[in-house]
This record gives C-alpha cells, sequence and structure tokens, in this order.
C-alpha cells in the first residue's frame, strides 16, 4: 500500500461518520441560532400567524440594555467559577482518596458518588431542597436552626443550589481522575510517598503534572456545564428566586425568551452564551499551550 | 460604475437574507370539512381525573352515536407538558388534534400564533351561546372575533378556620381592613398559625387587593394596552397586600416565594387562620387536616359590604385552525360545553359553568358553591386580552414586583414603576 | 478543600473511615428518595419527617406502574439510551483516533469546533432541531430521539476518547505495523480494546444524559405518546395543585436504578481495565 496517500486519507475516513451527523445535527441548527438571534421570530411566526421581519441587532440592543442581563451574567460567572472550583476540589480530593483505601470502603463511595450521578437533575433539586426545607427538613431539625428559610436569602439559596451541582457533578471527575491516577506507574507513586512526601504534596508536584490533559479535559467541561445550569436553580429557586436574585443566564434567557416563545431574543441570549465560553475556553487553552501542553 | 454594482450588492444581500430566513410553518385553515372520520381531542389531565374521564367518554358515545363513521380519540395531557405540545401542534398540523382545551388566559395568544379557528358563526347560532356568562365570553373573545367555547370557570375566595374563629370570639371580614386585622390578631393569640397566609408569588391573590382599590392591570382595548399598574390606587392595592407579609402574619422569609397552591397547601395543613383559594381549591382542603373545620366567604372589598373583584380563570374549548373535520369539531365543541355536560362535570370534578343558570342550579345542590357564585355575580376581572399577556405572565413581572417590595428591595412606587415599564415593553412588542 | 490526611502506617483505617463517611453523607439524599417512594401518603408530609418509616407501603410504586404505557416508556428508554450508547461510542472512537493519532490540517480547529458544539444551550436548538425532524419525517418517532442525542453526547466521548487513544503508546502501533497488520486490523483488534476502558467511560455519559432527557421527548413526541419517554412519565406526578411526592420518589427511583445497574455492570470493567490497559 502507499502509505503516504493512506495516510491523508485516512484520519478524515475516521472522520466521516462523526463529521456527517455533527453536521447534519448540530451545524445546521447553530447556524439557524445565529440566523433567528438578528430576527423577530415567536410562536406567531413559527406557526404562521405572522410574518417574521429581519431586526437586525434589535435583540442585541434589547438583551444589552435590560440592566437585569447584566446583573444576571455577573451572578452566572461568580456561580459558576464558585461550582467549578467546588467541584474540581472535591472530586480530585475523593479521587486520590480512592487510590488509598480498600476494596469495601473504595466500592462504597464509587456506588455512592455513581447514585449521584445518575438521580436526574429534577429529582436531585427536589429530594435537596426538601432536605433543606425550613419546616420538615431534617438539615434544619439535626443544626437546630428552627425555621431558618435556607431559599430566603440571595447567598444561601446560590450556596444550597451549589451544593446540589457540586453533589451530582463531583462524580465525573472523581471518576475520571481516579483513571487517571491508576494509569500512573506505581514505581513514580511509590516512590514519591517513600520520600516521605505528604499527600498533598504529592498531589501538587506529581499526579497533577502527569494528570494535565486529563485534568483540562474535565476543567473544560465542568465550565461549559456549570455556566449552562438550568434545572437545579430553576427547581430549587421557583425560577429565579425572590424578585430574581438567584437567576443564573440559562433561567433568565428562559424565563424572557423561551417561556413566551420569543425564540429570536432566546437565540441572541443562546449566541452570547455561546461566545463567552468559546472566549473563555480559548483563553485557558492558550494558557496550557504556553505551558508547553500541546492540543 | 457604483450605484448599479452597490444595488447589486444590497439585492444580493436582501437575497441571501430572505432566503436565509427561518422556517416556518404555515397554519392556514384546511380547505377539506369531511363528514366523517376520527377526530382527535387534547383535554388537560387533572388531579383525581377519572371522573373527569367518565363524563368525557359518556359526551363521546353520545357524538358517536349521533354522527355515524366517526370516532373520537381523546387524550389527556398532563399539565407539565401543554405549553410545549400546543405549540408543537401549531408548527405541525399534522401532529395536532382536531379540538383542545386551553387555559382562558392563552386565547389571546393562540390567536395571535394563527392556531385557533374563528367560530364567531357557530357560537352565535348555537341556542345556548346566549345563555353564557359575559366574563366568560370575554375569555374566548379576541378583537371581537369568538375562538372557542368556556368549558368552566373558577374564582377565588376567604377560606377561614371556623373553630379558630370560634375561639377566639371573632367574625368573618367584612372590609379589607378588617382582613387585616383579623390577620393579626389571630396570629398573636395563636403564634404558630400565619393569619391569612399569602404568597410573594401568588398574582391572582394579589390582584384582588389592587382591584378593590379601583386599580386595574392595564386599560385598553382590542390590541393596544398601557399597562395601570403604576397609577395610584393600584399602588394602594400593592401596599395593602404587601403590608400583610410581617412576622406579626405572615413572614416574608416563609412567605415570599409561596405561590398560590404553596398558601392552599398551608391551610389544608392547619396551619394557617385565614387562606384565599379557588373553588377548584375545595377538593385539596376537604383532603386535608382542616376538613368539617373551615368556612368560605367572598374576600371582602374596601367598604362594608362590597365584594373584592376577583380574577375570572377557567378553561375553554376550541377548534384548531387545522382541523379538516370542522364542522363535526365545532360540533363536538358545543357538546363538551353545553349546560348538561357542564352540570356533570360539576358533578364530576366541582368544575363551575359558565352558565348562570346551570350555576344557581348547581348551588342549590352544594352549598360550598355560594360564596364562589356570589364571587361571580358581584363582578370578575380578567387579565389583558392581549397575547403580550403569555410573556408579562413567563417573566414573572407581577410576581418579581410584589417580592421586591416584600423583600424591601424596592418601595412600592419604584416597583410598580419598574414592572409598568416592562409591561409596556411586552405590549408595544406584540403591536 | 477536603484534605485527605498524610498516610502513615500506624493510621492505615483513617482513609477508609473518611471514605465511609463521605460514602454516607453522598449516598443519604438516595436514600431518602428511596424512603420517601416507600412512605405511605400521610408521613411524607408530616411535620416530623423521619428517617425511617414504620409502615412501608408499595402504593406510590402501584401509582407508577399503574401508569397508562409505563412499560412502553421504559423499552422506549432502553432503545433509545441503548442506540445513542452504541452508535455513539463506534463514531467517537473512529473520530478520536483521527484527532489522537494523525496530524493533518485543521486538526485543531475541528477540537475547538467540537467544543463549541457543547457550549450552546439546548433549548435554544429546539426550534430548528424541530423543524428538521419534521423535514426528516421523524416527528414522533424514536429516531428523533436518537439522532440529537448522538449529535450532543459526540462531542464530549470524542474529547475524552482523544485522551485514552493518546494514552496508547506509538510503539505499539508501530510494532503491529511490522508484525504485518493492516490498518482496520490494529483499529479494532488491537486498538479497540485498549481504549475500551475509556468507551466504558463515555458511554456511561451517554447514557445518562439520554435516559434523563424530557426537552426533546417534550418538544418532538407529540402527538403519538406511546412513543414517549421515562422522564416524561415522571413529570406526569408534578401536578400544580398538589404534587404527588411519593409518586415523584417512586418514579425517580425506578429511573434511577437502571441506570445504577448499568454502572454496576461497568464499573469492574473501567476500573480493572484502566489499571493494566495503559501500562507499557
Amino acid at each position: 500500500m502507499n502509505l503516504r496517500t493512506d495516510l491523508r486519507w485516512t484520519p478524515w475516513l475516521y472522520l466521516a461518520p462523526a463529521l456527517i451527523l455533527l453536521g447534519g445535527l448540530l451545524v445546521y441548527p447553530i447556524y439557524q441560532l445565529g440566523l433567528i438571534s438578528f430576527f423577530h421570530y415567536t410562536q406567531a411566526q413559527v406557526s404562521g400567524g405572522e410574518p417574521t421581519t429581519f431586526e437586525g441587532f434589535g435583540n442585541y440592543t434589547e438583551l444589552f440594555s435590560d440592566s437585569e442581563f447584566w446583573q444576571v451574567l455577573l451572578a452566572t460567572v461568580l456561580f459558576a467559577s464558585a461550582c467549578v472550583v467546588s467541584t474540581l476540589a472535591v472530586g480530585c480530593a475523593l479521587a486520590v482518596l480512592l487510590t488509598r483505601v480498600r476494596a469495601v470502603p473504595r466500592l462504597a463511595l464509587m456506588l455512592a458518588a455513581l447514585g449521584a450521578w445518575a438521580t436526574p437533575a429534577v429529582t436531585g433539586s427536589t429530594v435537596w431542597l426538601f432536605l433543606f426545607d425550613p419546616d420538615f427538613g431534617p438539615v434544619n431539625r439535626v443544626l437546630g436552626l428552627g425555621d431558618h428559610s435556607w431559599t430566603y436569602g440571595r447567598l444561601s439559596a446560590f450556596f444550597l443550589v451549589l451544593l446540589e451541582v457540586v453533589w451530582c457533578s463531583f462524580p465525573f471527575v472523581m471518576v475520571t481522575v481516579y483513571a487517571g491516577i491508576r494509569a500512573v506507574p506505581s514505581e513514580v507513586l511509590e516512590a514519591a510517598a517513600l520520600d516521605g512526601a505528604s499527600q498533598w504534596r504529592i498531589w501538587r508536584s506529581v499526579l497533577a503534572p502527569m494528570l494535565r490533559p486529563i485534568l483540562t479535559v474535565v476543567t473544560i467541561q465542568s465550565v461549559i456545564w456549570d455556566f449552562k445550569v438550568f434545572t437545579q436553580i430553576y427547581v430549587m429557586t421557583n425560577g429565579g428566586g425572590i424578585a430574581g436574585q438567584n437567576l443564573v443566564l440559562n433561567v433568565y434567557a428562559y424565563q424572557q425568551a423561551f417561556a413566551s416563545s420569543q425564540y429570536g431574543l432566546g437565540s441572541a441570549v443562546g449566541v452570547v452564551m455561546l461566545l463567552i465560553l468559546l472566549a473563555v475556553t480559548l483563553v485557558y487553552l492558550r494558557l496550557l499551550r504556553r505551558q508547553g501542553e500541546e492540543l | 460604475m457604483k450605484l448599479p454594482s452597490r444595488l447589486a450588492a444590497l439585492l444580493a444581500a436582501a437575497a441571501v437574507v430572505t432566503a436565509c430566513a427561518p422556517q416556518t410553518s404555515t397554519n392556514s385553515s384546511s380547505e377539506k370539512d369531511d363528514k366523517s372520520g376520527t377526530l382527535r381531542v387534547w383535554l388537560f389531565q387533572e388531579v383525581g381525573n377519572k371522573p373527569k374521564e367518565k363524563v368525557v367518554d359518556s359526551v363521546v358515545a353520545a357524538f358517536e352515536k349521533a354522527h355515524k363513521g366517526t370516532k373520537v380519540d381523546v387524550e389527556y395531557i398532563p399539565i407539565d407538558t401543554r405549553a410545549q405540545r400546543v405549540k408543537a401542534a401549531f408548527n405541525d398540523p399534522k401532529s395536532a388534534p382536531d379540538v383542545m382545551e386551553f387555559g382562558n388566559t392563552d386565547t389571546a395568544g393562540y390567536v395571535k400564533d394563527g392556531g385557533l379557528l374563528d367560530v364567531t358563526k357557530e357560537f352565535g347560532a348555537w341556542s345556548e351561546a346566549k345563555d353564557t356568562d359575559p366574563t366568560a365570553k370575554t375569555s374566548v373573545t379576541v378583537d371581537g372575533k369568538i375562538y372557542g367555547a368556556p368549558f368552566y370557570v373558577g374564582v377565588r375566595a376567604l377560606y377561614y378556620r371556623t373553630d379558630v374563629f370560634k375561639d377566639l370570639g371573632l367574625e368573618p371580614p367584612k372590609t379589607m381592613a378588617e382582613l387585616a386585622t383579623t390577620a393579626r390578631r389571630i396570629r398573636a393569640a395563636k403564634p404558630d398559625l400565619y393569619g391569612l397566609v399569602v404568597g410573594g408569588a401568588y398574582t391572582y391573590g394579589a390582584m384582588p387587593f389592587v382591584w378593590a382599590n379601583g386599580g386595574e392591570l392595564a386599560t385598553g382595548k382590542n390590541g393596544s394596552y398601557a399597562s395601570a399598574i403604576e397609577s395610584a390606587d393600584a399602588q394602594k392595592g400593592v401596599k395593602a397586600y404587601t403590608s400583610l407579609f410581617t412576622d406579626d402574619n405572615c413572614p416574608a422569609a416563609k412567605c415570599a416565594g409561596m405561590g398560590g397552591n404553596d398558601t392552599i397547601t398551608a391551610f389544608a395543613a392547619g396551619k394557617a387562620g385565614m387562606a384565599i383559594g379557588g373553588d377548584f381549591s375545595h377538593t385539596a382542603v376537604e383532603a386535608g387536616k382542616v376538613k368539617g373545620e373551615y368556612g368560605v366567604v367572598p374576600l371582602p372589598g374596601v367598604t362594608a359590604g362590597s365584594i373584592a373583584p376577583a380574577f375570572a380563570g377557567g378553561n375553554n374549548i376550541g377548534v384548531l385552525k387545522s382541523t379538516s373535520h370542522r364542522t363535526l369539531a365545532v360540533d363536538l365543541m358545543e357538546q363538551l360545553t353545553s349546560k348538561k355536560t357542564q352540570a356533570s362535570m360539576f358533578d364530576a370534578m366541582g368544575f363551575l359553568p359558565t352558565f348562570a343558570d346551570v350555576r344557581s342550579q348547581v348551588a342549590a345542590k352544594a352549598p360550598y358553591v355560594k360564596p364562589f357564585a356570589q364571587t361571580l355575580a358581584a363582578g370578575t376581572k380578567f387579565v389583558p386580552a392581549s397575547p403580550a399577556w403569555s410573556q408579562i405572565d413567563s417573566q414573572l413581572v407581577l410576581p418579581t414586583m410584589l417580592q421586591e417590595v416584600i423583600s424591601g428591595k424596592k418601595d412600592v412606587a419604584a416597583a410598580s414603576k419598574e414592572a409598568a415599564k416592562k409591561m409596556n415593553a411586552a405590549f408595544s412588542s406584540v403591536g | 478543600m477536603t484534605r485527605v490526611n498524610p498516610v502513615v502506617l500506624r493510621t492505615r483505617w483513617l482513609p477508609d473511615a473518611v471514605a465511609l463517611v463521605v460514602a454516607v453523607v453522598v449516598a443519604f439524599p438516595l436514600y431518602w428518595m428511596v424512603l420517601g417512594a416507600f412512605k405511605p401518603a400521610g408521613e411524607i408530609e408530616s411535620s416530623e419527617p423521619r428517617p425511617w418509616t414504620t409502615s412501608p407501603s408499595l402504593d406510590s410504586f402501584r401509582r407508577v406502574f399503574g401508569q397508562q404505557d409505563f412499560g412502553r416508556y421504559f423499552v422506549n428508554s432502553l432503545v433509545v439510551a441503548g442506540s445513542v450508547v452504541i452508535v455513539s461510542a463506534l463514531v467517537a472512537f473512529l473520530a478520536a483516533t483521527a484527532v489522537a493519532r494523525f496530524r493533518f490540517r485543521f486538526r485543531t480547529t475541528l477540537l475547538i469546533m467540537f467544543l463549541v458544539a457543547q457550549m450552546v444551550p439546548v433549548e435554544a436548538l429546539t426550534i430548528p432541531l424541530f423543524f428538521q425532524m419534521r423535514d426528516f419525517g421523524l416527528l414522533n418517532t424514536l429516531g428523533s430521539l436518537i439522532l440529537p442525542h448522538i449529535a450532543f453526547s459526540l462531542p464530549f466521548a470524542i474529547w475524552m476518547l482523544r485522551g485514552f487513544v493518546k494514552g496508547v503508546p506509538e510503539a505499539l502501533e508501530e510494532a503491529a505495523y511490522i508484525d504485518g497488520a493492516s490498518r482496520g486490523r490494529f483499529l479494532w483488534q488491537i486498538l479497540f480494546p485498549l481504549v475500551f476502558p475509556g468507551l466504558v467511560a463515555t458511554s456511561v455519559f451517554s447514557f445518562i444524559s439520554a435516559w434523563n432527557d424530557f426537552l426533546f421527548a417534550k418538544s418532538f413526541i407529540i402527538s403519538d405518546t406511546s412513543r414517549s419517554t421515562l422522564p416524561m412519565a415522571l413529570l406526569v406526578f408534578y401536578k400544580p395543585d398538589d404534587p404527588d411526592w411519593g409518586g415523584v420518589m417512586a418514579a425517580s427511583t425506578v429511573m434511577t436504578i437502571p441506570v445504577l445497574v448499568f454502572f454496576v455492570l461497568v464499573q469492574r470493567r473501567l476500573v480493572s481495565g484502566l489499571g493494566g490497559a495503559v501500562k507499557d
């Protein structure tokens, strides 16, 4: 076989099924998303009650001139950052823990984590909300807080949602990082332990650098997911909290646009979200590249 | 040659834009009017749906007998997916039903979406139509045309604990001011009860306070509305309602986030002295701890002996524009909303009929209907019959306004001004 | 930040204890959910919630299973999730091999595009997808659920698998070719088994998101509810007036069990395979 031409076509051949599926089912809708954001496009237009009208940047102007949008954006960035940091910390710590325990505790922790991961977001949110219920919930009972309402204050409501998000997100980090640690040659770990390095030191100087590709993927994924959180906020803060103080971008988009079928405006929010996430990711990847990590 | 090339570029751009316009569906009226075949009906699935199904089954059986060669296929839709499915039905006429039940606040929106069939003619020719309650008729009318038939109506009144009142020697309040003082007295004497349980997200519980003080949600008609929520009268009403969210009645921390259902749940569990509930809450309250120990009176207005105007909720049944069985579908719609069916529906589900004469019939049978019938007779109000209402509703404009005042973020004037701004933005965006 | 204590031989039991405590804390909400499914109606919303029940009842489960077409929904969910997992795994494996093993123009661009695909809020795409499904004639069929889910899980799967494929040493590949293996043989008989644990890991993710989704089911299954999926059956219990909490918990338990079963089945594979797969 002629290896040179063979090599040139092979990757594209392998990529073909993926590109066909993605091209048909994602590229086209995303293109439509961008297109719709420039039109006045609501249910009336979609079902033919009224004609579509080109609005140029009208939807974007409407969005950016709403002061609530900027507040919600800031809240989303802060909330998502807190979720990502917490989830990564808990996930990585537990992954290291998993490597150090015997079979039974490891199985117990794995199963518990997988159970948390498997629970539908709607159910998880409802159960956590109930656990912290001011009148009926066990948490207030155990902590002796009487009927303190966790969902009334802005920060405490965000904190409650953060707990649920970390609960259902850490298993992904834990399992992936654990798999990565298992792949590290045991001689390296043993050598570091013999040298008397503390667990934290081992993590910082030995494991983290070796796990960098996995940590990169896990971080980017977490950022994307936590930025797009919807169900947990919607269920636990009853649609955005008291006077909308707990709104995050996805819930805001739903409330302002999708719930009343204003797809044009909603698509504009979608495009903004996409651009923000893209910017964050590109910056992160560039930082990595500078540190020598190849993409 | 600058001009032609620029023109060409512009034309090309315009062509690209129009060629690239987002996809739409055409929901034009079907030309067909089959006199036989299968009719598809979508009805709401209620809590304890079996009795409703029984009544519908008997209507369907009679209909199928009267129209040989016709079958009726009824589906019950859970409320959570209802909105999505209706919109999908508008987008894909092939998946759409012929007849459907919908909330009366959705009428204007659905008409604008182009999904409902104009049945003004048939409704006018219907013998029972003339007895329709005027407010119910308003809820099926958009721009002077009729788009469905009223199915049932629902209003709210004041539920109160007869045992607590007896204990404290209280009488049901006759004015709104009395309502507030009675509530405070209850909580002062029994600190583990709310006086009058109110919800910060309970729009339809708050509106009577606005309306009783002479305020309005919006003014205008038929296409152009303007918000009136920031008027002095409306503000008085908002103030009256939000001042109930204090520790001596219903603490903000617990009550600010409550919706209508939460307040009824609290009352039914015996945690409140009074609550604002609907005739539709009757079953839930009966099933609760307070069974046999509560009574209902109309919500009092500002002056003694007056009744605060209530919101006339309810459902309608309409025919979809895309139907290919127009005559049959309209006939079925009339059968499902006839006086006879509505009387049976009351027996089965407690739905209040939309005909005044049928209402007095059922009130004689079931005394609990009386305060609600009184409230209806005293005059009810509706939301602005504008397609913008669904936007205002989903954007939580009114609950946000209430919660801003309750949590101290804004005062009544600022909050109502902000709400008016949002409402006007919505009204102008639908033209 | 949770810190794990330094491992000293004397306190070997400490990490075990910590792991067990964490497991209990993490599992508690799950326990509460299952408990709620078994509690009789009166106890669920009582003012004295107890972490046990003296009179467990199967009533809530009866309501769940007694729902019209429940078995159908279950099967539909299985078919959708199963198809998504299998197709997604195969397609992603090929694509991941391409981006991890070959250098070609646009490789980096493609990788970024795969990331971008995940950044869009899905709700925003339902209308364009709706029209696409309608034009393909797939509305009201399971295909309208399977195809979008495959498309949405591919980008993530490709990124994850890329890491695993990269972990297989190139020396192995060279050795295989020297031994006379064709490209296809190397791919399926050598690389695929080595990357299998990674495939399993990403399958878990595709399975969960396909299994728990109701957005697409809500939007694309309109007139033929026999094609509906399990999460829709769960939504029925969230009635606005009086949510049936027992029913919600029972339905959620029923929904979670198959995923847990799937996990338990693959977990051993996942963990045991990883150790051996990537060692030199």
